[in-house]
This record gives C-alpha cells, sequence and structure tokens, in this order.
C-alpha cells in the first residue's frame, strides 16, 4: 500500500513508516511488548475503522496498556478504560502511540 | 377480558453486551418471558410483562450494543426501536467497573431525547476493583436517575423499576439537552441542517431535529435513507455535503470523528467528578485466571480439554435421558399399535409421525445438555478466549474472528443451527468475509445432524462416542475452513476486516440464566420438532407408502407365506402343539410380548407357550454360546422346527418389505438415484433418506426409521433404529461413517438455503452453496469409502 492511496484514505494520518515514527517519537501500538503502557497519539486507518476504535474509547491521550499477545502472536490483548479489548496486530498497526512507559 | 382497563407502558432494556443486561432482565421479568425474533432478522428479541402497581410493565431487551451509530444489525434493531416504537422509558445498563465506555451508549441515549433510568449495574466489581461512584453527583450530570443494581443478587430492582415507572409517568419531558455543546462551528452546521429539517416537515419536534441534524452530519446512512424516503428534501442533503465538507476542512477530521470525541470529552468531565478510584496493586482474579486459560503453550491445550469435555459431558451425561425418551416413544407406539385396528391410520400414526417426530424428540435431552454447555462458555466469558486465542488461524482461511462465534453457533460445539449462524454474520461488516462465513456455515456440525450422527455413531461405534463426536468436530472444522479459504482465494478474493473484540472479565454464571437459555434454545428445538419435522415426517411417510404394491404381487407372498405355514403344521410334532393356524398366530403374539411380560402374566398364560418360549430363548442363547445346555429338551425339536419356520417367514416378510417400498415414490426416486450413489456405497433406502434429510437434516433419522420399521411383519419387535441397522447386511462402520460424513456436508436444508439468498441478496448464492457442498460431500464420501472398501477398515 502506497502512501498516497492511504492518505487519501484518511485525512489526517498518513501510513507511516517505522522510522517516521521514530521521527515523530511515535510507536505503533503494534509494537509495544506485554507490560508496557502508554498514551493514544492518534488513530489512523479508514473513518470507518476510526470512528469503531473511537467509540470503543481509543481516543487521543487514553492510555492503552498490552495485557499479552494470543499465542500464535496475534492478536493482542489491551486494557483500556479499565476493560480489555483485542485487535489483531495489523490494526493495532493503525493506532500510534507515544512512546511507552513500562508498567509499574 | 378484564372490566377495568389496566393501563401499560413499555420499558426498552439497553446496554453495552456483557453489562449484566440479560442477568438484569432475567431478574426483572422472571419467567414471564417470551422470546421471538425481530422482524425480519432473527435477533433474539426478549419481551417480558410485570405488574407494578397498577400497571402492566412490558420489558423489552434490546441488544446488547456499544453504541447507537448503523454499525451492525444490532445497533441499526436498538436504534429504530427507540425512534419508531417509542418505548415510554429506556433504562440503560450500565457496568459501573466499565463506566467510562459504557457511558458512551448513555450519551447517545440521552442525545436522542428519550426519557432513561441508568441502572447502574455490578457494583459490587466494581467496589472490588475500589472503585467509587458517586451517583448523586452522576445523576445531576447526566440529569437522569441513577439506580444501582445488583441482576445476579437481584438488588435494587424494585427500585430500578419504582424510578423507571415514575419517569414514564412524570408529564415533564425528557430534558431538552444541550449539555452537549460541539462547538460554535459545529453548532453553527447544526442549526442550519435542523431547521431545514423543521421547514420541510420531516420533524416539527425540535429535539428529534436535533438528533437527526446530528445523525445526518455524522453521514449515517440508514437515516440518510429514512429521510429520502419523503420526497423533496434534496436541499438539506445539500446542505448537509456542504456541511460536511466544511467541518472537515476546519478540524481535518470527518464530522463523525469530532462527535465522537466531544461525547467522550464529555464523559471524562463526568467520570472525573464523579468517580474516584483507590490506586490498587491487587491483581484481579479474572486477569490470573486469564494468564493461565490464554496462556500461550497451556491455553491451546486447555481449549482442546474443554471442547472435548463438552462432549463427554453432552453425549454420556445426556445418555440415561435419552435412553428414557427413546422407551417412551417406543412405549407409545406399541400401545397406539395395540389399540389402532392395523391399516392406513395406524401406520400413519406409527410409522409416520411417532418414529418419525419421536426419533428428533428423542434427542433432545441431548440436545438440552449441549445448549446448556454452550451456554455455560458464553456467560463464564470463556467463548471471547476461544475467539480470542483462534483469530489468528481463521484470518488465515480468510475468516474473521467473529466468524468463529457465527461457525460456533451454526455448530462449531456441535449442536447449533445454521440458520441463527448466518443471521449472526451481520456482525461482519466486511462482505467478503461475511459472504465467505455463510458459505461454509452449513459445514458445521448442526444440532439436525446430531440425530443422524448419535444413530449411526450409538449402532456402529458405541464404544467410542466421545472420541468419535470429537473426531467429526475437528473434520467439519477442517473442511470449513478449507472451502473458506478456496472460496476467499477464488470467488471472494480480498483483504480481511477489522477485529474488535472485548474479553469481559470472568464471571460465574447463574443457574437461573443457564436455565432460561438453555430452556428458550431447547424449546425451539422442540417447536421445530413438533411443527416442520412433523409435516415434513407425514410427507415421507406418504411417499414411503403410496403407490401400495398391486394385489398380485401382494398375493404371491402371502402364498408362500401360507405354504410355509401349511407345511410347518404338517409337521406331525408341530400339528399336536398348534392345533391351529389360530393357535398359531397366538403364539407369535405371546411370544413378541413375553420378554417384557412380568413372571404373573406368564404363569397365567398357556404353561405350553411359556415353556415353548423358554425353550426357544434358550435355543437362541445356545447359538451364540454352544456351551449352553437345554432344559426344557422334550420340546426340543418343535422349537428347532418352528425356529427354523419362524426364519422362513421372516425372509419372505423381510422381501414383501423391500418390494412394496421400492414401489412407492420414495422408493422410485432412491432407485432412480442408485446410479450416482453406488460408488459411496449408499442403497435406494439411504439415498430416500438422504432426500428427506433436504428438508430438514434430522429427517434422516426418521426416513431411514421409516424405511426400516414399514411394513414389518411383527409392529411389536421392540427392535430400535439403530439396532435394527446393525443387523442389516449392508450396514457396517464404514457404511456409517460414510454417511455421517456425507450428511455433515452434503446440500444445506432448504430453511439454511432461504436465509442464505436472503443475507446474500441473491439465490445463485444459495445454488452455489447447495452446489458446491454437495459435490464436496460426495467427493470426500468417495474418497472414504474406496479407501475404506480398499483396506478392509471397518467393512464388516
Amino acid at each position: 500500500m502506497s502512501p498516497q492511496i492511504s492518505s487519501q484514505k484518511c485525512l489526517d494520518c498518513p501510513a507511516r513508516t517505522d522510522e517516521q515514527c521514530l521521527a515523530d517519537r511515535t510507536v505503533k501500538l503494534s509494537n509495544y511488548k506485554p507490560g508496557q503502557k502508554g498514551r493514544i497519539f492518534q488513530v489512523c486507518g479508514d473513518p470507518d475503522f476510526r470512528l469503531r476504535m473511537m467509540e470503543m474509547g481509543f481516543i487521543r491521550g487514553t492510555e492503552v496498556k498490552v495485557v499479552k499477545y494470543a499465542p500464535l502472536s496475534d492478536p493482542m490483548e489491551f486494557v483500556i478504560k479499565g476493560y480489555h479489548v483485542s485487535l489483531r496486530k495489523d490494526q493495532a498497526g493503525d493506532i500510534l502511540m507515544n512512546e511507552p512507559e513500562m508498567a509499574a | 377480558m378484564k372490566g377495568t382497563m389496566t393501563r401499560s407502558i413499555t420499558v426498552a432494556l439497553a446496554g453495552n453486551p456483557n453489562a449484566g443486561k440479560t442477568t438484569l432482565f432475567n431478574a426483572i421479568t422472571g419467567a414471564r418471558q417470551h422470546v421471538g425474533n425481530w422482524p425480519g432478522v432473527t435477533v433474539e428479541k426478549k419481551e417480558g410483562v410485570l405488574h407494578h402497581g397498577d400497571l402492566d410493565v412490558h420489558v423489552v431487551d434490546l441488544p446488547g450494543t456499544y453504541s447507537l451509530t448503523a454499525y451492525s444489525v444490532e445497533e441499526i434493531i436498538a436504534r429504530n426501536f427507540i425512534v419508531d416504537s417509542v418505548p415510554d422509558i429506556v433504562v440503560d445498563v450500565v457496568d459501573a467497573s466499565n463506566l467510562e465506555r459504557n457511558l458512551y451508549l448513555a450519551v447517545q441515549l440521552l442525545e436522542m431525547g428519550v426519557k432513561v433510568v441508568m441502572a447502574l449495574n455490578m457494583i459490587d466489581v466494581a467496589e472490588g476493583r475500589r472503585i467509587k461512584i458517586d451517583q448523586t453527583t452522576l445523576s445531576q450530570l447526566l440529569q437522569i436517575p441513577v439506580i444501582s443494581t445488583n441482576g445476579k443478587k437481584r438488588i435494587g430492582i424494585d427500585g430500578l423499576m419504582d424510578a423507571a415507572v415514575a419517569t414514564a409517568e412524570s408529564p415533564q419531558p425528557a430534558v431538552i439537552r444541550r449539555a452537549f455543546y460541539y462547538g460554535t462551528e459545529v453548532e453553527e452546521e447544526l442549526s442550519l441542517i435542523e431547521e431545514g429539517l423543521v421547514k420541510s416537515g420531516v420533524t416539527q419536534e425540535s429535539q428529534s431535529a436535533r438528533w437527526l441534524a446530528v445523525k445526518l452530519l455524522e453521514g449515517d446512512e440508514e437515516i440518510h435513507k429514512k429521510i429520502a424516503e419523503v420526497s423533496g428534501r434534496d436541499g438539506i442533503f445539500e446542505q448537509v455535503d456542504h456541511s460536511r465538507r466544511h467541518l472537515t476542512d476546519i478540524f481535518a477530521d470527518p464530522p463523525e470523528i469530532i462527535f465522537t470525541d466531544a461525547r467522550y470529552g464529555f464523559i471524562a468531565g463526568a467520570i472525573k467528578q464523579s468517580v474516584t478510584t483507590e490506586p490498587t496493586d491487587r491483581v484481579h482474579l479474572s486477569e490470573t485466571i486469564d494468564k493461565v486459560l490464554t496462556n500461550r503453550l497451556i491455553g491451546p491445550v486447555i481449549l482442546l480439554v474443554v471442547l472435548y469435555g463438552l462432549y463427554t459431558f453432552t453425549f454420556q451425561g445426556s445418555e440415561p435421558l435419552v435412553k428414557y425418551f427413546e422407551a417412551f416413544f417406543k412405549w407409545l407406539g406399541a400401545a397406539v399399535t395395540d389399540i389402532v385396528p392395523p391399516g392406513i391410520v395406524q401406520s400413519l400414526v406409527v410409522s409416520g409421525i411417532i418414529d418419525g417426530v419421536g426419533g428428533v424428540l428423542g434427542f433432545t435431552p441431548l440436545i438440552a445438555f449441549m445448549f446448556l454447555a454452550i451456554a455455560i462458555l458464553e456467560d463464564t466469558g470463556y467463548m471471547a478466549r476461544v475467539a480470542f486465542m483462534l483469530d489468528r488461524v481463521l484470518r488465515g482461511f480468510g475468516l474473521h474472528g467473529a466468524s468463529l462465534l457465527a461457525l460456533m453457533v451454526s455448530g462449531g460445539l456441535a449442536g447449533g443451527c445454521a440458520v441463527p449462524g448466518i443471521m449472526a454474520t451481520r456482525t461482519l461488516k466486511e462482505p467478503k468475509e461475511r459472504l465467505a462465513t455463510i458459505l461454509v456455515a452449513p459445514l458445521m456440525n448442526c444440532g439436525a445432524k446430531l440425530p443422524v450422527y448419535a444413530l449411526l455413531i450409538g449402532a456402529f461405534f458405541p464404544g467410542q462416542k466421545a472420541p468419535m463426536m470429537f473426531l467429526l468436530t475437528l473434520i467439519s472444522w477442517s473442511m470449513a475452513l478449507t472451502a473458506g479459504k478456496i472460496i476467499r482465494s477464488t470467488v471472494l478474493g480480498g483483504p480481511s476486516a477489522p477485529f474488535v473484540l472485548e474479553l469481559p472479565p470472568y464471571r460465574v454464571p447463574t443457574v437461573r440464566g443457564l436455565l432460561i437459555h438453555t430452556w428458550e434454545r431447547t424449546w425451539m428445538y422442540v417447536k421445530k420438532a413438533g411443527t416442520v419435522i412433523l409435516a415434513v415426517s407425514i410427507l415421507i411417510w406418504a411417499m414411503m407408502t403410496f403407490p401400495a404394491l398391486p394385489e398380485e404381487k401382494v398375493k404371491a407372498f402371502t402364498d408362500r407365506d401360507e405354504n410355509l405355514t401349511g407345511a410347518f403344521l404338517g409337521n406331525p410334532e408341530a400339528g399336536a402343539f398348534f392345533k391351529s393356524e389360530k393357535d398359531l398366530e397366538s403364539f407369535e403374539k405371546f411370544r413378541a410380548k413375553a420378554p417384557t411380560a412380568s413372571k404373573q402374566a406368564l404363569e397365567k398364560k398357556n404353561s405350553n407357550f411359556v415353556a415353548l418360549w423358554r425353550t426357544l430363548e434358550e435355543l437362541d442363547k445356545q447359538e451364540q454360546d454352544p456351551g449352553i445346555t437345554i432344559t426344557h429338551s422334550n420340546l426340543l425339536d418343535l422349537a428347532k422346527a418352528y425356529d427354523d419356520y419362524s426364519k422362513a417367514k421372516g425372509v419372505i416378510a423381510v422381501e414383501l418389505r423391500t418390494a412394496r417400498l421400492k414401489n412407492t415414490i420414495g422408493g422410485r426416486v432412491g432407485v432412480a438415484l442408485e446410479w450416482v450413489f453406488k460408488p459411496i456405497g449408499f442403497d435406494w433406502r439411504t439415498n430416500v433418506a438422504l432426500v428427506g434429510g433436504f428438508a430438514a437434516k434430522e429427517v434422516v433419522v426418521s426416513t431411514l426409521g421409516t424405511a426400516y420399521s414399514l411394513g414389518e411383519i411383527d409392529p411389536n419387535e421392540s427392535l430400535s433404529l439403530a439396532e435394527r441397522l446393525k443387523g442389516e447386511p449392508d450396514w457396517n462402520p464404514l457404511m456409517a461413517f460414510t454417511l455421517i460424513l456425507f450428511v455433515m456436508m452434503y446440500a444445506p436444508c432448504f430453511v439454511t438455503l432461504v436465509v442464505i439468498k436472503r443475507e446474500s441478496g441473491k439465490w445463485r448464492w444459495a445454488i452455489f452453496a447447495a452446489v458446491y457442498t454437495t459435490v464436496l460431500a460426495y467427493c470426500v464420501a468417495l474418497v472414504v469409502h474406496s479407501v475404506g472398501s480398499f483396506l478392509e477398515l471397518g467393512t464388516s
């Protein structure tokens, strides 16, 4: 998928490479390790997906913690706003996070 | 009719999935519930009535939703009910331990301008997590009554109903809420759209105009369609398009995102003011359990063990009850045979109705046990973990984590039904994955196939019920997944859809909830057996009865029979014992009933008959075990002669039965199909059963029952169908296994095909489903039959 197509699909959210994220000091949620937590920088992806994620509480500034990976390393389990939810890795890749802090 | 009119109000129960809404509904309505479907869809609609003071309170349980966006069919149903049926009050069931996300739905309900009472449910769980909720503040912020409840312990139910009734009855309208202020730019556009709506006469009421304006600005297709139905509103849509573009330019985000952000902003404020959470180092029990149950290594092992345990529970647990049910129908058939004189009526009632419906209803306990096990998995929260662990696998086959639930409902755990399963795919928004799931769902082991499996496994693999069911589940899954993969990479190529799955905390289910769940589903099965199956049983019976064999052909058999009897009675010893043919007939009757008769009853009978019967019994045992000595040796010669006579008579009866059946419509269809099914070892009787199974899979059992019991010489013979099949020379374990696989995979029943058509919108998908499954079934059966015959596996 080329960056141009994505930027047309999602107005404020060009597909980012890991290098770009590094430049922004943002990390894809899919790169978080179990036990790490951090705050949402931005939710990317197509508008339907973004809306669904936002309705489930994935709003900028919200804290997300990675609980674990499924037995086959995918999907991932998170705690957000006090409940547990599971997303596939590629979807979690559409959620940009600030740099993680280790959970206490 | 009552003398005085009782006033009634309608209460709609809304709430997130996993917020304890069903438990609360059960607590409110008790056993007075009615389960049906929402019009046009098979999403369950639960209703109940209770008396509160002098009021009849009609409670409607809306589907559990996270939001009221038109994302899934559940959301559309919930929203349409509130908009179209206008309940007097909406009770929003909220999980107190997960308040923030649950409030999102509450905010959307408030925006709709309906009267809302909040049930702050599972407050005990919240307290356990050191979450303190200031109910008064929350109530003031939302401007609605907030009542804490515990559905499980039935605490706060009366208070909730009091508040609901009081709010519904209060003349005060729902608060016109401008509390959700979306900012100057958004508000400007909203009022432009509202103005257009009021002007064009779509709505007069300001609250509903506001809600419609918000929905239109959010780009809601459902609302767009509804308003478009009223002609001449183009001006509104132009305004909406203009406003959307305008706001998107300003905020660099489409309006629906801005609204969602704003709602959560409001919620965050409300939470800050009304909730205090003490930090706690305590790890929740649920998370500890989850660490084990979804552990990378142990998790999948436990999953397999759980599934295996489920079969053991279902099949072995229900076995005694199934036997009672079968015995009951056997007894009923025998009783009717005694009362009703032989002829077409007796045949209709015994062979058509009792054998047909009884064969299906006999499995009711098994179905109930299965539903109970599934209800336990669902209510504890383990089902979501199953989807979590298996999603990676399913995705590999072009399906979706949510496909798993649809496949589970279709019979992934054996005992579901493809009809609701296919309906459950509506939660899948991605059309390709949804269609693929619809197309493979009929391959699962639905409840209607279970009687077929149970019959054949019981007859041919008696010691291996649980392992066989386990094997069949694995086969059905691998077939469905392979078919899914092929369909998704050929007819339906394309990328995957989003997967958002909540993993609710583990909960101990309530016995009451489990029983209600199990009862409802089992009752639906029984109702189906009572209606569709009854009609189909009678139809099949007629197909297997008419046209009758011509007189002269029957006469050939009766002549042979009479010659045989004459020859037997010509034997001097027999002639001395049986004075007449009548005597012989009454002995036959006596012999049929003797095994079940009591000792006292036997003593009252003709002592000669008893002695001969005992000798015959001993002779029978001696055949199997030559070591047994015969005590009544004075009757031995007679007994041997009678035994030969009786067996020869049996052969004639079987030949007549076969000739009769072959002559009927059903028999002719079966014979006509024989060249097709010969390579996989099915004879015409099986073919008839398979044709009948197209009406509903369980009919395979009743048709086999009819096929093998019709025209029987002695209706009192108490062999069950399983025993009878075992005795048939053509039947062996390989044949049984091939038939099981064929029934598992071949064309879905016509109800399912109708649903596939409805859900996919095109007959060609239904036809595709029927054709590909039958071809698949035939190929698999051919391979199994050929390989099995070649290796001589299960052929004896």
